[in-house]
């Protein structure tokens, strides 16, 4: 059963239907999809009341579908009673002109009006509705891959006259509004960011001068990214020598090689400049080295840069990211959740 | 080069490569197939999924149920147990091309480049012709699938010449979709539209990937051809390509797909790093 909640009035920059994603697909190309920022899209389902599921690499448990929204958000009708949660960036989100508290699960009701203004920090949305956004799901996600014209609505993003419908809630409406993540881990979104990865898998391949520059230096997020990948402007880096047969097999350029799996959160290096962290809808395989790969729990802040941002690396081991995971993890269940006393 | 013992990288916390070389090689090939095999079969703990290259196997892990240093143990444990492949199960495909098509030629134009066949004609120091003729004269063994849904990249099989091309010096923004093309000496596709560096050779009339799965050979996946098929490339022209191409869109053509083995020891030359063609450009 499902029941129309919202009308686009407009679809946004870029407004698409995403949960989870669809791992599973990797061998033949299909890529993951999915929330660019997992994190904020799981915890505007927990608010909700919705099955958060579970990030890439688990398969089968992609969680309920909200909308991604980009930069610049969309104005909905609502168009039955209902919960909502805004989680992720500031884009300015306001119910009927008056601003939307962030990263709580708030009342809507047939007629109210959701819309979204300047982005202020960070650079992507989640809106998460009780029930979840219902569309027919493809290979077990409903997430959009916009390139495959797959999942979401019609493969595409969201335009205006666009009806969503959503499912049934799990937990009772009155239950749900007013939940809230606790203050101290509502992530800050600033412009400077420092993201964990682990080098390789063909650091080997570049200059020890150039890795140490590679972590040292703050490089600046271009305004050329999207879900394929994140381009980072700053020096150029340099290449060892290479044998002759991978100039005759894999390409005249330094940073070729025979092709092999492209990891979401993979750094390739085309010919040693501007950087490209691939994205939720990177390609699966690639023909440029990689000089280090974002670990999984930092792949949701990726999601929040926009252009002008600075970015730090740091080395971790797999051990540490482990930990790291582990840790973040921690934070995606019912104890981080606390109901508010009073709601308006 | 061939490495001695399979190198293990990890990259990020979720991806293992195994790595058995670095360069072109069907021997390789059939080792990455012979450890994803046996991978599927013990149904290794914490492994979500693999993907096979040319010369290395993609391993995705959840490194909350395996330690990266339990699940590389469990791979040169798995590794070393495995016999030598000799033989694959090998599908021919058969898929028709029309080779220099006006939608490559217009492509090419966009960005600036020349007509790419007349390129790749002129770099071989052939016509053509010759290039159309060298091209659907062999088989091309497909080594890896992904790039995008239904992409493959596939290496000629015995070929009596050698094609050679480099790659775009700046990546296209755009390819129309089912479009063939080469780079090195291999032949890949753009099933669906996407950025790219490929020399464009020409298009298919037959869809690469349906995420429909309307017709029959892609009940069983989304894409056509699959790691381990050998294509054989058919020249057609422009009333050819489009009876086949209106058959396709209305679900009645029936694609050409041959069960059969293939050996490893029918290779002449196995290897990549004898070969010396020296200038790709």
């Amino acid at each position: 059963m499902s029941e129309k909640a919202f009308e686009a009035i407009t679809g946004g920059l870029q407004t698409t239907v995403q949960d989870l994603g669809r791992p599973g697909y990797l061998s033949i190309g299909m890529p993951i999809a999915g929330a660019q920022d997992p994190f904020s899209l799981r915890i505007g389902n927990l608010l909700v009341g919705n099955e958060p599921g579970k990030s890439f690499p688990v398969i089968g448990s992609p969680g309920e579908a909200g909308l991604a929204i980009l930069l610049l958000g969309p104005t909905l009708k609502v168009l039955c009673s209902t919960v909502v949660a805004v989680t992720g960036g500031d884009l300015s989100c306001k119910l009927n002109d008056k601003p939307f508290p962030l990263w709580t699960a708030v009342r809507v009701s047939e007629g109210d009006v959701i819309s979204f203004g300047r982005p202020l920090a960070g650079a992507g949305a989640y809106l998460c509705v009780a029930g979840g956004i219902q569309v027919p799901p493809f290979l077990g996600s409903r997430s959009t891959f916009i390139r495959g014209s797959v999942g979401g609505i019609e493969g595409r993003a969201l335009t205006k006259g666009d009806i969503l419908k959503i499912g049934i809630p799990k937990l009772p409406l009155e239950e749900s509004v007013g939940r809230t993540l606790k203050p101290n881990l509502i992530p800050q979104y600033t412009k400077k960011w420092n993201i964990r990865v682990v080098l390789g898998p063909q650091d080997y391949l570049f200059t020890e001068e150039s890795i140490k520059l590679f972590i040292t230096y703050e490089w600046e997020f271009s305004s050329m990214s999207d879900r394929m990948g994140c381009r980072l402007i700053g020096p150029k880096l340099n290449f060892k020598p290479r044998p002759d047969y991978l100039v005759d097999q894999a390409g005249s350029d330094p940073s070729n090689i025979v092709d092999d799996p492209a990891p979401m959160g993979g750094i390739q290096v085309p010919g040693g400049l501007e950087p490209i962290v691939l994205g939720v809808e990177g390609p699966s395989m690639g023909g440029y080295a990689k000089i280090a790969t974002v670990i999984t729990p930092d792949i949701s802040r990726i999601g929040q840069m926009k252009a002008g941002d600075l970015v730090k690396f740091q080395a971790v081991t797999v051990d540490q990211a482990a930990d790291i995971l582990r840790k973040t993890e921690e934070i995606l269940g019912e104890h981080s959740i606390i109901k508010m006393t009073e709601t308006k | 080069m061939i490495y001695k013992e399979p190198v293990f990288r990890p990259a990020g916390n979720v991806y293992v490569m195994v790595e058995y070389g670095d360069e072109l090689n069907l021997s390789l090939n059939f080792r990455v197939t012979a450890l994803n095999k046996a991978i599927k079969k013990t149904a290794l703990a914490g492994v979500t999924e693999t993907e096979p290259t040319h010369r290395s196997l993609g391993i995705v892990y959840n490194p909350l149920a395996v330690s990266y240093k339990e699940l590389v143990d469990e791979l040169k444990h798995l590794d070393k147990q495995l016999g030598e492949l000799k033989e694959l199960p090998s599908r021919i495909l058969t898929i028709p091309i029309w080779y220099n098509d006006p939608w490559s030629q217009e492509c090419a134009r966009a960005h600036d480049a020349p007509n790419n066949m007349e390129f790749i004609a002129e770099l071989n120091n052939i016509t053509v012709e010759k290039v159309i003729e060298v091209h659907s004269g062999m088989l091309h063994w497909v080594g890896t699938v992904g790039f995008t849904p239904g992409c493959y990249q596939a290496s000629p099989i015995n070929p009596s010449f050698v094609l050679t091309a480099p790659k775009y010096p700046r990546p296209r923004k755009w390819t129309p979709d089912r479009i063939i093309c080469l780079a090195g000496h291999l032949t890949s596709a753009y099933p669906v539209s996407s950025p790219g560096g490929y020399q464009l050779i020409g298009r298919t009339p037959l869809d690469l990937y349906d995420p429909m799965q309307r017709a029959s050979i892609f009940a069983d996946s989304l894409v056509l051809t699959r790691v381990g098929d050998r294509h054989r490339y058919v020249p057609i022209k422009k009333k050819e390509y489009e009876a086949i191409r209106r058959e396709v869109e209305e679900g009645r053509y029936e694609y050409q797909a041959e069960e059969d083995i293939f050996r490893l020891d029918s290779i002449i030359t196995p290897g990549g790093t004898d070969r010396k063609e020296s200038d790709v450009g």
